[in-house]
């Protein structure tokens, strides 16, 4: 089917996705807009461009309404996860997916089972638990949770990337004399390197994104991850609006940053991670 | 080699410390959830044994009937307009090349983002004096209060939320999809074309029996996502007005954390847990196809 030829069926889908882009996109240009404008702004000309660019709402968002500070626990929480889940999920993966033992099945199902688990139902437990412990108003009481919940994933697709491997490499290593660590940590791991940043990728937006275990474990301001503080500033009985889409702005900006870069990596990860589920 | 692979220090030590942490932090507080629903327990109070009370305050709860009927509601919506638009879209997708990647990549956009976010930014969309009601009131309109108005069984409110969640999240289900039909043999397809089958009817025939198994992960994915819903109604409406928005997951929040009420709670959530268990059964079993030589 090489034909070169326009039918008006395929301008009809190229309508059709013009139409998709522009409600796709509209919201996200509106916000964008109307968080340079000055609150009056909005309500005597709304759509318009703003008159000049009014930065303000960005400071005042940034300091007042403690997104700075949200920002830098987000990033702390996401990143300690990141590399924990990737450095225990493929240990594991690669014990299930390389080497041979008998009940390797059974804990594959094991972890899989976080996959069909609402975080909801751990809530209260944990809540109560941490609190005895110290870990409430603590990130590390957010990174135990994350970590384990980004598990599955993880442990799911790297165990595929691991058991694509060749075996004739394995078995050359174990003739050359590799301890099964070095095997892990010197062939195999280097060699599922696209897996493992997939599987980090989509780790890091999950977490970033999460917003009931932050709210529930987090009460103090100093402590809040972005998401939290950005539902605590805009809210019914703020009415600065500009100021609030400036937040939303900041909140949003990271991840699309990320996935204009890694878009197609992200996408990769997505459907390796449901191909075979 | 074998004695190598079979090392059984080596397998504890790769797989232990994951383990544990999974049943600290997961196996061991579901149980515990489970035991707590049957419970009285609440802030001030140890957790005492009281049988299925909970259970049965949550059969006369108004509150929690709101957010059955809106979670099912939301299950279904979600599950049947997931499938039709993201299989429409997937479908047209694979028909065009150029621009494939970036209508691609634009739709699938708002899965990555926060969903408090976005739930926040559609909540000023509906506001009652920005965004659409704007543009309506532009043309003399006086637009409807999308997000107050309560009449209805299925209150308006629901039908806006369900529609960002359908924008949000349908580009997932199109990318499964569309996974899935970039796995298909094309000669399949040029074998239909010269029996004269139509597009429209090869995609009838050969792409839809293909996908099968695909509609299952996709529906599944949906089916959890919708019971576990909770980031854009806590943003968009709070489960008001009057808790006629509510879900379980947002009833769930509110009576643990904010009446402290954690037996009762628990009940609520080992109530979306088996009903998380029981949709991925069902849809499994309905979709479970032999699997086509593709």
């Amino acid at each position: 089917m090489k034909s070169k030829k326009i039918t008006p069926a395929t301008i009809l889908i190229y309508i059709f996705f013009l139409i998709m882009t522009v409600i796709y996109l509209a919201p996200l240009l509106w916000v964008f807009s109307v968080s340079f404008k000055t609150n009056g702004e909005i309500f005597t000309d709304p759509f318009a461009l703003p008159q000049s660019i009014f930065i303000d709402n960005y400071t005042f968002a940034w300091t007042a309404g403690k997104l700075g500070i949200a920002m830098v626990n987000s990033l702390f929480v996401c990143v300690i996860t990141l590399l924990l889940s990737m450095f225990l999920g493929s240990t594991v993966s690669f014990a299930i997916g390389r080497m041979k033992w008998k009940i390797s099945g059974l804990v594959m199902v094991y972890f899989m089972m976080g996959m069909m688990i609402p975080v909801h139902c751990v809530l209260i437990p944990l809540f109560t638990r941490f609190a005895k412990i110290g870990l409430s108003n603590n990130l590390w009481g957010l990174i135990l949770p994350y970590l384990t919940f980004s598990l599955p994933t993880t442990i799911f697709i790297m165990t595929g990337f691991f058991k694509s491997l060749p075996n004739e490499l394995v078995e050359s290593a174990c003739i050359d004399g590799c301890s099964i660590y070095q095997i892990f940590g010197r062939i195999c791991l280097p060699l599922s390197k696209t897996g493992l940043f997939v599987t980090g990728l989509m780790t890091f937006v999950a977490n970033w994104n999460e917003l009931l275990l932050a709210m529930v474990f987090i009460s103090d301001d100093n402590r809040k991850t972005l998401p939290v503080s950005l539902s605590k500033f805009v809210g019914p009985y703020n009415t600065n609006y500009s100021q609030m889409f400036a937040a939303i702005v900041i909140a949003i900006i990271p991840t699309i940053l990320v996935y204009s870069v890694f878009s197609n990596q992200i996408v990769d990860g997505l459907t390796a991670g449901a191909v075979k589920g | 080699m074998d004695k190598l692979l079979k090392d059984k220090k080596a397998i504890a030590v790769f797989v232990l410390p994951a383990f544990i942490l999974f049943t600290l932090i997961l196996f061991i507080p579901i149980c515990q959830s489970i035991y707590y629903s049957f419970c009285d327990y609440d802030a001030l109070t140890k957790p005492t044994f009281v049988g299925l009370k909970n259970y049965k305050n949550l059969l006369i709860d108004d509150t929690m009937k709101i957010a059955v009927k809106n979670s099912l509601f939301f299950l279904i919506y979600s599950c049947v307009t997931q499938l039709i638009m993201g299989l429409i879209l997937a479908g047209l997708l694979t028909n065009i090349e150029k621009g494939r990647n970036f209508f691609k990549n634009v739709i699938y956009l708002p899965c990555v983002l926060s969903s408090a976010a976005l739930g926040l930014l559609w909540m000023f969309i509906f506001s009652p004096k920005l965004g659409i009601n704007q543009i309506l009131a532009k043309y003399g309109i006086e637009g409807p209060l999308w997000l107050m108005d309560i009449k209805n069984y299925i209150p308006l409110p629901m039908w806006v939320i369900a529609f960002v969640a359908l924008w949000q999240y349908v580009g997932q289900s199109m990318m499964l999809y569309m996974a899935q039909i970039s796995g298909i043999n094309k000669s399949l397809y040029e074998a239909s074309y010269i029996d004269g089958c139509s597009k429209v009817k090869s995609f009838r025939y050969i792409t839809l029996p293909l996908i099968k198994p695909m509609v299952a992960t996709a529906m599944s994915l949906n089916a959890i996502g919708s019971l576990k819903f909770f980031d854009l109604i806590f943003n968009m409406t709070e489960g008001g007005p009057n808790k006629k928005t509510m879900v379980l997951a947002t009833h769930l929040y509110e009576q643990g954390f904010k009446y402290f009420k954690y037996g009762y709670a628990s009940a609520i959530g080992t109530i979306l847990l088996i009903l998380c268990l029981l949709m991925t059964f069902l849809i499994n079993n309905v979709f479970k196809t032999e699997n086509y030589e593709m």
